[in-house]
């Protein structure tokens, strides 16, 4: 009878162990999820900033300015382009 | 036989102890044992609430989590505005340590006056104070860098706005709360905004997050809002609307181009504008979107819907000659004169030359009735269905209010009010032969439907008119460009100033449409009081009008209707 009791208490103090242990892991990994997620969020904004930027830089304005300053661009006319109609001769 | 020793009852062992001590002993440790199941009980059982409650005090904390501002995107899912993280710098003003090398450096860093930093840490009993809001992240990190005790960043989102002043009138902006302010900013800000959740958590002590004790409050994210804008048609307009306004020393200028399609806004801009994202000494002239807010009287504009409603109701065909000598007509007792005396007219002559007298005695034919029914069914006196803060519905009165007077010069576009968003609307009626087109703001996939208001025949008669008025002998041959037909209507109007016309200022305008035989798009140009002496809408907006077009066309891909003499000329320098 004594060695179940101690047989008993063996396994409940090393399930109390196993407890304790197992709540430790579970807030370390939840601190690690939650750092994953700001981070993933962090990457997200500076996705954004990125598209804007990457669309300031494309505005019709700095094109147009760049196109006519740079590469001696001008705008196209009815009577600079030729119109390829599909099926028809050109 | 050997003795036997008892070890149990050895006199050596037997305690000369009495035995209450050992009791007295085992009392207290029960009674310890028994206060605390007595402390457990009152912890767990009778005070749980309270020291749940303090436990939670002291470790668990609510998170709000910010919602995301939708973005708002052109037809061609360009970004028109989006929001990006920006720091702000916050301050505990008893905390902050007095190093003045330090706070001078951290107010060169945020560019701000040193006497305004030291105003806004002045305040002592405050617990919290912005110092600056929304600004670089790399200027924040050198500012958390200087080390300053007492003072904060915090992760805000800032607006921003690529397309910058082109778009601003149709954008609008936000405040620092990130708050819809003017334009679709303002009128789709429940769409926009979104709704922040919220969490509840447990964090250690250092700070980091555990555990969350409740379930989670997702935020939702705004809307993303894609607007019916064509972000280059926009910018062309808008820059050659700029062009315009600088040459001829205006005041203000706007201009508005229209599918008539799908009834879809491509460009709507004014002149003068400002930009979005730096608003600092804005005045109410920048910020006004003239298209929608400014009206003034059409003027010419107006006769093509008068000698349409005279073709609809069978009173005269295009044909029909009408006499406008001596280029004078009384009627009341005011007389009504033409710029030039031009005798005998086709209606549609009196549409090209601009006739005041030839369109007044076509009026005098119709009812007042009529007449008030067809302007209010396009839209004059109307406000626009636009989910616009501030639009005007212009100023149209009662038919059984007017005057015969009145009916005369309403006929030619004086006594009414209109805004230029208005009249390019009302134009959809000759483009979409005889059909009133809904206007949208935003993207939209279908053919609108639109409301019958003329035969359509009648429509496409007062279409070649118009085109006539472009043409040469009209009085818009600058409205021309190359490779398209185009058809429109000058107007020049003086402007009102109290009760009557001041002097000396006009607007100059032009609505049309192009190309003519099947047209794609409406463009109506307005500068407002042009300062170098010329005026005419012709002139001044005409120009206009002819680039806006010839590049919206040229975008939309559209294969010129005119014959185009080709300037292209293989393995030689062209010249223009």
């Amino acid at each position: 009878m004594l060695r179940v009791n101690i047989l008993l208490l063996a396994g409940v103090m090393a399930s109390a162990m196993y407890l304790v242990r197992l709540q430790y892991e579970s807030r370390h990994l939840y601190t690690e999820i939650e750092k994953a997620q700001s981070e993933a969020r962090r990457l997200d904004n500076q996705r954004e900033r990125l598209l804007a930027d990457k669309r300031g830089q494309a505005t019709p304005l700095r094109v147009e300015q760049i196109a006519k300053d740079q590469l001696q661009m001008r705008p196209a006319t009815a009577g600079i382009t030729v119109y390829v109609t599909q099926g028809a001769a050109p | 036989m050997s003795r036997s020793v008892l070890y149990t009852s050895s006199p050596l062992l037997a305690s000369k102890t009495p035995v209450w001590r050992s009791r007295l002993v085992l009392v207290f440790i029960a009674a310890g044992f028994l206060a605390l199941v007595g402390r457990a009980a009152w912890v767990q059982v009778i005070k749980n609430d309270f020291f749940q409650r303090q436990g939670e005090v002291r470790f668990a904390r609510t998170l709000e989590l910010p919602a995301n501002r939708g973005r708002i995107l052109d037809r061609n899912g360009l970004l028109l505005a989006t929001s990006v993280p920006a720091s702000s710098i916050w301050a505990i003003p008893e905390d902050v340590e007095r190093d003045k090398g330090k706070l001078a450096q951290m107010a060169k860093l945020l560019e701000m006056p040193r006497a305004e930093l030291e105003k806004k840490l002045q305040d002592d009993d405050k617990t919290f104070v912005w110092i600056k809001r929304q600004v670089e992240e790399s200027v924040a990190r050198e500012v958390l860098a200087l080390g300053i005790k007492g003072v904060y960043q915090r992760t805000e989102f800032k607006r921003q706005y690529p397309e910058g002043e082109a778009a601003a009138h149709v954008v609008g902006f936000t405040n620092v709360e990130d708050r819809g302010q003017e334009g679709m900013e303002l009128a789709f800000e429940k769409e926009l905004a979104g709704r922040p959740g919220s969490r509840r958590v447990i964090k250690d002590r250092l700070g980091r997050i555990v555990e969350d004790v409740r379930e989670q409050v997702p935020p939702v994210p705004g809307r993303d809002l894609q607007l019916s804008i064509d972000s280059k048609v926009q910018f062309f307009a808008y820059q050659k609307l700029r062009d315009a306004v600088q040459q001829h020393k205006a005041k203000a200028g706007s201009v508005v181009v229209l599918d008539v399609q799908s009834g879809e806004v491509l460009a709507l801009a004014n002149y003068p504008s400002y930009s979005p994202a730096k608003r600092v000494n804005l005045s109410g002239a920048q910020l006004r979107n003239r298209a929608l807010t400014d009206t003034f009287e059409p003027g010419s504009t107006m006769k093509p819907f008068t000698v349409a409603l005279a073709l609809d109701r069978g009173l005269v065909r295009p044909e029909t000659p009408i006499q406008t000598a001596p280029g004078r007509i009384t009627i009341a007792g005011s007389t009504i004169s033409d710029a030039h005396p031009y005798g005998v007219l086709s209606v549609a002559e009196v549409i090209q030359k601009s006739s005041n007298v030839g369109t007044v005695q076509m009026a005098m034919k119709l009812q007042p009735k009529e007449m008030w029914e067809l302007f209010s069914s396009v839209g004059f006196g109307q406000r626009p269905q636009l989910p616009f803060p501030g639009i005007v519905s212009g100023r149209l009165r009662a038919y059984k209010t007017w005057r015969p007077i009145e009916q005369a010069t309403m006929s030619y576009g004086y006594g009414v009010s209109v805004s230029l968003f208005q009249l390019a609307r009302a134009y959809t009626v000759f483009a979409r032969d005889g059909e009133l087109v809904p206007v949208t703001l935003l993207k939209s996939q279908a053919q609108a439907a639109g409301v019958r208001i003329l035969d359509p025949n009648n429509a496409q008669s007062v279409r070649q008119m118009l085109f006539m008025a472009a043409g040469p002998g009209g009085t818009a041959p600058k409205a021309q460009t190359i490779g398209y037909s185009v058809g429109g209507k000058t107007g020049t109007a003086r402007k009102q100033e109290g009760k009557g016309y001041a002097e000396g200022k006009y607007r100059g305008f032009f609505v049309g449409l192009a190309p003519v035989d099947k047209p794609r798009i409406v463009v109506a140009v307005m500068i407002d009081e042009p300062g170098t002496g010329v005026y005419y809408g012709g002139e001044v907006a005409a120009p206009v009008f002819s680039t806006t077009v010839q590049q919206t066309l040229r975008m939309m891909g559209l294969q010129p209707d005119m014959n185009v003499k080709p300037q292209i000329v293989v393995g030689v320098e062209e010249s223009f």
